[in-house]
């Protein structure tokens, strides 16, 4: 307990330092953005990796933030850094209103369901052009021209969600969303209300995963339907950015993200430029094969697996 | 009046080759137990078989089916046995890891495709491309009647193939009841790996018979894995007969909707169907007929 | 030993935002170059390219920039905003380019320009139209091009004066780019009293079986006119099933675009001739140097050039022009000097000037051009027409059914 607590002051020193030692704006840009996924990838994980609802749809609650903020900013003209504040709440508000719909259904009919309800919102964004833009987007000047405030917002969001998760984990509710992922039957024989517990994850996950969209939002301050709703790149990389890392536990989405923002960079740069352009063109199939070994070898993620690495590295010596 | 007819011709034409992607798919479910989140891509590939022969060796698109199918097959047995199939054995907390899996088979093929062809937008432009015959007022797209027809025959075949032949009963058995199935001396192994196989021809098929119809790209394949699963869910899974109402009804609604609500809306007449029924009739149109 | 793991994979997960990137050579002077090189728009972006290119040779050979060579860094937007966003990043970061050009499809120059807007570098647009660009009071983004809703300016006196239509359907492409010319349009046809029937957005061009319901009822409306708003694939689809489906209205009228593009004749064929578009430029005005850049263009590359392309050759020369006048290579003197831009291209003048909503927008006629026998003829202004404008159309005697 007081080791953990000394390694999490460790890595928390270490990321406020980072960027004051790392000036070039490219890394610190990849830094936000891995900070980003920590949060979404911790935020799927309390939904499906603890409570065992297996989400192909993260992409509603980052979309529904990041637009809450544009539409704040673009047509309202007040600060973005007001949305931020609401897109977590108009996420929860979206994941209610999928959770009323999704969880009539278990196992993959909820997973369908929820990658059904991913195209509909896409579309509802695409097509509601008073409200939207529709396919033009929502484009804004940033706030700030440096990239340092917006690491320490990432930072500030990232160690929240960490914290919360944690918290919540470590309580009765934490107890409940294992047990009904475990049997969902047990847990409500046993008097646990699944339908509110689930609802209660759903919420949690979706504030996150949508103040973390409308922080998108603010920092990359252009935003599309096909951007923010996007099904591969959003719901499915954060299921990605949590296998990788390894579902059901604590830091390993934070891992994965990362591990996957990393890299995927590395090969999008072309290996720091070192490798022929024709890399970094193939960086999704990079990104594509890395799915396909993980989920073969790994499929409890780096850090579930951690046991099964350490004999391989061991053995191999 | 005519515009309702050809809305509703336009709808059924497409929706006789949605049918055909939707079979292979339910198959795949019913007998896996697992939705295929790779199916459009797979189609996609077939499209780029399709062509490079009518390219390289002037093959008529509809002549190359009988080189995609086979091509797909053998795609479908090898990711089955070698990628699917081990995953049956890997104890994880997502139940859902093969679903992961042809997510990752999806991105694949796409990033393959993209880095041998580029993002360029293909076609095939036969004599026939864009070429409209008239009945009765209404107008009919000669590529995509043709494609239809094509359909609606691989549809008898693949029936008398699962009605008629042992291969056949083994998978509708394994479809209906696994554990049934393998107690009655079925290898489901062995059968998963036809199946996909079988699901990838059947998707490659439809995809041969779309090109002269449609621009081909990478990024094609995405679209229809959305159609194939919104598609099944509406059949029931596993059933084929529930696919190809699934298939029609999806054409059908599609193009009604582009015609009387706006181009735009087209897509999403096909997802708040598929919601609709996931919600009040899981289990789909099957459960309505019982077939 | 979980958290010896986790500090491990932090460790290496840094080790790889603190790798070095590549170096960059310094001796040119660098300019970016946006366009779609890949993807459903590559079309346009290859004649810019070239039309880009070419001009860079002369300019180079007549000596560069104070005595530097000019250099363009292509970059490929793939049609996606973005990917052009992050281009543009790379471009303005990495290769620290002085200042930046091209700008094809609307949407997605829109969010090009707020990348060079908060980088503070100047952007010069030569074909993204789309109005929404320059009505944000960006200043650093100039427009070469006119805006989408002046497309129609040319136009409008050849339907009061020739055509005079009763009334029109309007079908468009729903990007950005189509949708703005649609509501622009719109408006001119209800200025005119000429009653707008139908206003149909369409995104799933790749899909031809759909427009024939579309078509259907487009038949049914009977309309005297009917505009297009359309990039290359379904301009060539629209009028191949409008031949299809015998649909006779008395003029096709296409909004540029993919309707002036020598591929849209190419594979429309038959159905392409007498089709009358809006177009920004034709090689045949009485502009210095227009013709000859036709000319070049055509022995050098074996192929016709259209608007596109010259606006890419006078946007080099524009930058040229400004990048010798500019006091140093600092963004804020390269701006003051676009500024003071006042110069004749092959294009047309170029002066940037604020008026309305709009900034830093360059302001042009625009003409109407006929496909004829197979080749793209100015029809109007009558002053300047090339060739006799053919009206009314028999389309299917045009169309090879008589």
């Amino acid at each position: 307990m007081k080791r953990n607590q000394v390694i999490s002051a460790i890595i928390a020193v270490v990321f406020i330092i980072l960027p004051l030692v790392v000036t070039s704006d490219y890394y610190r840009h990849l830094a936000i953005l891995a900070l980003m996924w920590v949060v979404i990838g911790g935020s799927w994980n309390l939904l499906a990796g603890y409570t065992g609802q297996i989400s192909f749809g993260h992409a509603i609650f980052f979309g529904t933030g990041a637009y809450t903020a544009g539409i704040l900013a673009d047509k309202l003209g007040t600060s973005a850094w007001l949305g931020m504040a609401l897109g977590g709440f108009t996420a929860v508000l979206a994941g209610l209103v999928i959770g009323f719909i999704c969880f009539r259904l278990r196992g993959p009919y909820f997973a369908l369901a929820t990658i059904a309800a991913g195209e509909i919102c896409r579309l509802i964004a695409v097509n509601w052009e008073s409200l939207t833009n529709g396919m033009v987007g929502v484009l804004l000047i940033q706030t700030f021209r440096s990239k340092l405030p917006y690491y320490y917002v990432a930072l500030a969001l990232a160690a929240a969600s960490l914290l919360v998760f944690n918290l919540v984990m470590k309580s009765k509710w934490g107890f409940y969303f294992v047990s009904i992922r475990e049997d969902q039957d047990a847990a409500e024989s046993l008097g646990i209300n699944a339908a509110l517990y689930k609802n209660l994850s759903l919420a949690i996950s979706a504030f996150f995963t949508g103040t973390a969209g409308a922080f998108y939002m603010n920092y990359m301050a252009f935003i599309d339907p096909e951007v923010v709703f996007s099904l591969p790149y959003i719901s499915i990389m954060a299921i990605l950015v949590a296998i990788i890392g390894g579902v059901a536990t604590i830091w390993g989405p934070a891992v994965g993200a990362l591990i996957m923002v990393g890299i995927q960079e590395t090969f999008r740069s072309a290996i720091f430029g070192l490798a022929p352009k024709w890399v970094s063109q193939s960086h999704a199939l990079v990104f594509g094969l890395m799915v396909i070994f993980v989920i073969l070898y790994l499929a409890n993620g780096v850090v579930g697996d951690w046991p099964k690495i350490k004999r391989l590295v061991v053995r191999s010596r | 009046m005519t515009v309702f007819f050809q809305t509703l011709v336009s709808g059924i034409l497409i929706g006789g080759i949605y049918a055909l992607i939707g079979m292979g798919m339910t198959l795949i479910m019913g007998v896996m137990g697992i939705i295929n989140l790779a199916h459009g891509q797979l189609m996609m590939v077939a499209m780029y078989i399709t062509f490079v022969a009518y390219t390289f060796f002037h093959l008529d698109p509809y002549l190359s089916l009988f080189v995609a199918m086979p091509c797909l097959f053998f795609l479908g047995v090898a990711i089955q046995k070698f990628l699917l199939n081990p995953l049956m054995e890997v104890e994880t907390i997502i139940p859902q890891n093969q679903v992961l899996m042809t997510v990752g088979i999806a991105i694949v093929l796409t990033e393959i495709a993209r880095f041998i062809f580029s993002s360029t937008y293909r076609s095939v432009t036969t004599s026939y491309t864009g070429k409209v015959f008239f009945l009765g007022g209404i107008s009919f797209n000669v590529a995509m009647t043709v494609a239809f027809l094509f359909a609606v025959t691989l549809t008898i075949v693949l029936f008398w193939f699962l009605l008629k032949t042992d291969l056949g009963r083994s998978i509708r058995a394994t479809a209906q009841d696994k554990e049934a199935a393998i107690l009655m001396g079925v290898n489901s192994r062995r059968i998963t790996i036809i199946t996909y196989g079988l699901g990838a021809a059947l998707v490659a098929s439809a995809g041969s018979l779309l090109i002269p119809i449609f621009y081909l790209f990478p990024d094609i394949g995405r679209p229809f894995t959305t159609k194939a699963f919104v598609i099944t869910i509406l059949g029931g899974m596993g059933s084929t007969v529930g696919a190809i109402f699934g298939g029609l009804t999806l054409g059908i609604a599609e193009s009604m909707g582009a015609t009387y609500i706006g181009m735009s809306y087209k897509e999403m007449v096909g997802l708040i169907i598929f919601l609709l029924v996931l919600i009040f009739l899981p289990g789909g149109l099957k459960r309505l007929t019982k077939v | 030993m979980t958290s010896f793991l986790q500090i491990l994979l932090v460790g290496v997960a840094l080790a790889t935002f603190l790798a070095p990137g590549p170096a960059t050579a310094q001796d040119a002077i660098k300019v970016g170059i946006v366009l779609p090189l890949t993807g459903d728009q590559a079309k346009f972006g290859e004649i810019e390219k070239l039309s880009f290119y070419l001009a860079l040779e002369e300019i180079n050979a007549a000596g560069g920039i104070k005595g530097k060579k000019l250099q363009f860094l292509f970059a490929d937007d793939t049609g996606n905003p973005e990917v052009g966003r992050t281009v543009m990043e790379k471009l303005i970061k990495k290769d620290k380019v002085v200042m930046l050009g091209g700008g094809y499809a609307s949407a997605v120059t829109y969010a090009m320009a707020g990348v060079a807007q908060q980088n503070r570098i100047p952007f010069l647009i030569n074909t993204g139209s789309a109005d929404v660009i320059t009505e944000k009071g960006y200043d650093y983004i100039f427009r070469l091009n006119p805006t989408v809703s002046d497309y129609t300016s040319g136009l409008e006196s050849f339907l009061t004066a020739v055509v005079k239509p009763k009334n029109v359907v309007i079908l468009h492409e729903s990007s950005l780019f189509g949708a703005e010319g649609a509501k622009a349009f719109k408006n001119t046809c209800e200025k005119l009293g000429i009653k707008v029937l139908m206003v149909e957005g369409y995104e799933g061009w790749f899909r031809a079986f759909d427009f024939q319901p579309l078509l259907m009822r487009v038949k049914q409306a009977n309309p005297d006119l009917v505009y297009m708003i359309s990039y290359l694939r379904d301009a060539t689809l629209l009028m191949q099933l409008a031949r299809e489906m015998k649909l006779t209205p008395k003029l096709f009228v296409g909004g540029a675009a993919g309707f002036t593009l020598p591929e849209f004749a190419q594979e429309a064929g038959k159905a392409a001739e007498k089709v009358i578009s809006v177009t920004l430029w034709h090689q045949s005005l009485p502009i210095p140097g227009a013709r000859e850049y036709f000319d070049k263009f055509k022995a050098t590359y074996q192929r016709d050039t259209e608007y596109h392309g010259a606006e890419a050759y006078a946007a080099a020369y524009v930058m040229t022009d400004v990048l010798k006048r500019a006091k140093s290579l600092a963004p804020e003197d390269i701006k003051q000097a676009l500024k003071e831009t006042d110069m004749q291209t092959v294009f047309g003048p170029v002066k940037f000037v604020s008026y309305g909503k709009m900034t830093n927008q360059n302001r042009l006629n625009t003409y109407v051009v006929q496909w004829q026998e197979g080749k793209l003829r100015l029809i109007w202004p009558a002053d300047l027409a090339q060739a006799k404008y053919v009206y009314p159309v028999d389309w299917l005697k045009e169309w090879g059914f008589k």
